[in-house]
């Protein structure tokens, strides 16, 4: 059963300069129990898609389908049932909790949105903490007080507070250090089996994404590239922006590295504002034939569920 | 000059900032050295003391900081011992620094021109500036150079800004570049175009760089030593080959075993190091790492292991390596 269903969405920003199309047409389930992950460089959209499944951003067009039930053109009033089944975990562990608040207070902040009867919340804050390796003389203290990878725990806790049946990961480990980012990891994945939790998991750590994933898309420029299994991408990438991107990943092993050849990009990444025409990544591609700057690539199943969205290849 | 000359070294560096809360040992007793042309890669996680170590070379650390003992060897001179005013002539000049943060390190109000000519103008460096600053720029791949020269920093992408940094760093040909965290905000695919460039330089002007970096794949990709620090100690230094298939350290064993196995397509559990990193105002008495080793001993808790030579190039601080480490029990 799925989860989500994400059709042809669209997002688009009007600023002074232009109409900014940061997600423009992607298309995607999920089922429960699985785990999506959505990776691509900065600016290609992968933030904005999941800003716009829960609805902090109004979709521009396209729809969302959450439960079986189309979510696109509720209003934030109706969201909020919608909203204690979805929620998010954030990058940045430092920015995401209120400095003012106690540990306890932060985690029970939802369940008060949520009207759970009030002489449940302490216990279940308690038990919380716990879970995510916390213990309940954490709770009146403040973010400050804890390191990075404890106030991720915390975030994480703030988002299972609801007992959500999706949370949208935004680079959950972005900011930890590689030794802690291993530690949330495990924890995420502990939580999913113990609690039957769907994930979209964002990120732009490659080698972290294909560990968690069970699918993987690829964006570029507001739109999926490709989409496969994990291991069946990373190891039979067949569109050329996901083999550059892939061949980039540095390989914690000295002598696999001096072996690899990179496939460079050349140029940067075209303005959102003025997305090229045809392919997007046309400008930048190394297998590039006039046919790609008019026509349109779909995202096609080329066998064994794996889309990619290049006639070439 | 030969190529194995030492260019840097640094013995039993202690660097201390001093603040309300007291005194936070950020470097404890680091000894290195880097020889012409090496590139030394120095990993290890926010507070372990690997960018406070590299500031102590430049004296860039604030009013608060300061080098409380140790020897930093330039070129024959204690950097140590150097006053302000001769510390700026080396600065910019025989040793530069490129941070993380392209954004912040370049000056928004002033054109790149300008910003790149600033070395050249301080260090009384002769020559036609403007045509230094084009090829420059050239050289890292900003181009045109001519017309670039005259724009501002936001008109800039991250990847080029990084560019125009490594520029800046390399107009005056450096014997020394430091680079800390330079692709760390960075996609994967412009942080690849960064380290080539930085390699290429590398051998083109045979500048020495240290790199600063949390990645160990970028260590893996890029250097030819390196020194893995923890709680500000240097707990392991060797070649690549020695760090990556020869580990001594319990650190940097659970470093390497904590990111996911390139190989490893069934997806086994990772296996993080339990525990948070240590307190630098009341750091532990023995080995840092002590109280997230799985393999720790009673000695390890109460004294400092010394630093054991595995090999001419390889070298680590841990009681496992000692022989008699396990028999203080």
């Amino acid at each position: 059963m799925n989860v989500l269903e994400i059709n042809n969405l669209k997002k688009y920003f009007e600023t002074s300069a232009g109409v900014v199309h940061s997600v423009d047409g992607v298309s995607f389930n999920i089922s429960k129990g699985e785990t999506l992950g959505l990776v691509g460089e900065s600016g290609c959209g992968k933030t904005t898609t999941g800003r716009t499944i829960i609805k902090l951003y109004e979709p521009t067009g396209g729809q969302i389908i959450f439960n079986g039930v189309d979510i696109t053109g509720m209003t934030q009033k109706e969201m909020l049932p919608v909203r204690k089944k979805m929620q998010m975990i954030f990058q940045d562990p430092y920015a995401s909790l209120n400095p003012r608040m106690t540990i306890g207070d932060i985690v029970i902040e939802p369940m008060i949105i949520h009207k759970i009867p009030k002489e449940q919340h302490r216990d279940r804050m308690i038990n919380l903490l716990r879970r995510v390796g916390l213990n309940s003389e954490h709770a009146n203290r403040y973010p400050h007080e804890f390191s990075g990878g404890q106030r991720q725990r915390v975030g994480i806790a703030r988002a299972l507070a609801v007992e959500p049946e999706f949370i949208i990961c935004d680079e959950p480990i972005s900011a930890l250090d590689v030794s802690i980012q291993a530690q949330v990891v495990n924890m995420l994945e502990d939580l999913q089996k113990d609690l039957g939790l769907t994930y979209l998991f964002i990120a732009h750590d490659l080698s972290m994404v294909r560990h968690i994933s069970s699918r993987v898309a690829v964006m570029y420029l507001g739109e999926i590239v490709e989409l496969a299994e994990s291991s069946e991408l990373y190891k039979n990438p067949k569109h050329p922006y996901t083999r550059s991107l892939l061949s980039s990943i540095p390989i914690p092993d000295p002598d696999k590295s001096d072996e690899r050849k990179i496939i460079p990009l050349s140029g940067e990444i075209p303005s959102p504002l003025n997305p090229p025409k045809g392919c997007k990544f046309s400008t930048r591609c190394p297998i590039f034939k006039s046919d790609c700057k008019n026509i349109k690539p779909v995202l096609k199943n080329i066998g064994n569920e794996h889309f990619c969205a290049c006639p070439f290849v | 000059m030969s190529d194995n000359e030492i260019l840097l070294e640094v013995k039993d560096l202690h660097t201390s900032f001093f603040t309300q809360a007291g005194e936070v040992k950020a470097v404890n007793g680091v000894s290195f050295y880097l020889r012409r042309g090496e590139i030394l890669g120095i990993a290890g996680e926010s507070g372990s003391g690997k960018s406070v170590t590299m500031l102590s070379v430049l004296k860039l650390l604030g009013r608060s900081g300061k080098i409380t003992s140790g020897e930093i060897i330039f070129k024959g001179r204690d950097l140590t011992k150097l006053n302000k005013r001769e510390i700026e002539d080396i600065r910019g000049k025989s040793i530069s620094m490129i941070f993380q943060d392209p954004m912040t390190s370049l000056n928004p109000v002033l054109s790149v021109g300008y910003q790149l000519r600033e070395a050249l103008r301080r260090h009384k460096i002769e020559g036609d500036h403007k045509k230094l600053s084009i090829d420059i720029l050239e050289r890292v791949g900003v181009v045109p150079a001519e017309t670039r020269l005259k724009q501002y920093p936001h008109e800039f992408s991250g990847g080029q800004r990084q560019r125009i940094m490594i520029a800046m760093a390399m107009i005056c040909k450096p014997d020394l570049l430091i680079a800390d965290e330079p692709t760390t905000a960075l996609d994967v695919t412009v942080q690849a175009q960064i380290l080539d460039l930085m390699k290429e330089l590398q051998r083109n002007f045979s500048t020495s760089i240290i790199l600063i970096t949390h990645d160990l794949g970028v260590i893996a990709g890029s250097c030819d030593r390196v020194m893995i620090m923890y709680g500000g100690h240097s707990i392991e230094q060797g070649t690549r080959q020695d760090i990556f298939y020869k580990t001594a350290h319990p650190y940097t064993t659970g470093l390497l075993k904590s990111v996911p196995d390139p190989d490893n397509i069934n997806n086994a559990r990772l296996i993080p190091i339990e525990g948070q990193p240590p307190d630098l105002i009341n750091p532990p008495k023995g080995c840092p790492f002590a109280l997230r080793c799985p393999d720790v001993m009673r000695v390890c808790v109460e004294n400092l292991p010394p630093e054991k030579f595995l090999s001419d190039t390889h070298k680590a601080s841990c009681w496992l390596l000692h022989k008699n480490g396990g028999d203080k029990n």
